[in-house]
């Protein structure tokens, strides 16, 4: 019950995250995420403005393993309007997670994970949320979400260089803190976007983006 | 005489509209994020047509220069914005 009023409220103050799950026709797109949970590296292609297709990589820390995995993401919708733009993603996917911590011994299983991705942004604010159910049989069986708000101290144009300051909030439920909370700052120019920032318990995030 | 100077005339007031390039605005929809408008600028910039374009967030706009002699249509470029996730709200020309 408190997992669902959680997932409700941030729904609700947020709506809706991050680099864009999909780019434009024919754009390749190279994530590398870091953050107190995964280590992660996504590798994706868009044949069209909604769908995109790709590779991805994770290491999840605390739970000691990895999923190899084929992803897609889907725009499921897009409002855009004079000052502002929202989408609404679901991002999917399929592989094998692999473990030889503990009590595994080389166990592989299947793993497939879902969720879906909201954000809203003008020139000035942006927000977002994020959620995802991971099923890896043996392996890990888990939900995470999480949230931003982000304001930009000064609005740049096409082709300057972007800063936002962003709060990040992740709720992992099976983790021994499971709400933390990531002041970060995001810098972005021409194809190439950065992300820096550190948990109250002390995790760095450390992210980048680069768009073809 | 008089044939001539008629001719000449007709050609220095209607020439203009005859020639293709120029300027043409495409008010934009949706594009607040420099990151995400580059698709606009990769798509045009594929277009034989285009010689260069301009984007400014502030104004919504993408100003596209045409090349001497080319022409891109109002539904072509209607077609590489929507292509590109955004929507057009209206497009200016000017020779």
């Amino acid at each position: 019950m408190k997992l669902f009023l959680l997932t409700i409220g941030l729904i609700i103050f947020t709506m809706p995250v991050q680099a864009r799950p999909v780019s434009y026709p024919g754009g390749i797109t190279a994530m590398s995420m870091n953050d107190a949970d995964k280590h992660s590296l996504h590798l994706h292609y868009s044949p069209t403005a909604k769908t995109s297709l790709g590779y991805k990589l994770e290491y999840w820390r605390d739970r000691d393993f990895t999923i190899n995995a084929l992803q897609m993401n889907n725009l499921l919708k897009r409002w855009n309007n004079k000052d502002s733009q929202a989408n609404f993603y679901l991002k999917s996917g399929v592989g094998i997670a692999y473990s030889d911590a503990g009590a595994f011994d080389h166990e592989k299983d299947a793993a497939a994970f879902t969720g879906i991705a909201l954000d809203w942004e003008n020139r000035r604010f942006f927000t977002s949320y994020e959620n995802r159910y991971t099923e890896a049989g043996d392996i890990a069986d888990f939900f995470t979400q999480k949230a931003r708000v982000g304001i930009a101290p000064y609005i740049g144009d096409y082709g300057d260089l972007h800063t936002w300051i962003m709060l990040q909030v992740d709720h992992n439920p099976e983790r021994s803190d499971p709400v933390t909370f990531t002041p970060l700052v995001r810098m972005f120019k021409d194809v190439h976007l950065g992300e820096a920032g550190i948990s109250d318990n002390g995790d760095i995030l450390l992210n980048y983006v680069i768009r073809y | 005489m008089r044939k001539i100077v008629l001719t000449l005339a007709m050609v220095i007031i209607t020439g203009p509209a005859f020639a293709a390039g120029g300027v043409v605005t495409a008010h934009v929809d949706g594009m607040v994020c420099d990151f995400c408008a580059r698709s606009l600028e990769k798509l045009f910039g594929k277009e034989e047509a285009v010689e260069a374009i301009k984007i400014d967030l502030d104004g919504k706009t993408v100003t596209i220069n045409l090349k001497d002699g080319q022409e891109l249509s109002d539904e072509r470029i209607e077609e590489i914005v929507s292509y590109s996730g955004y929507d057009i709200e209206k497009i200016d020309r000017a020779e």
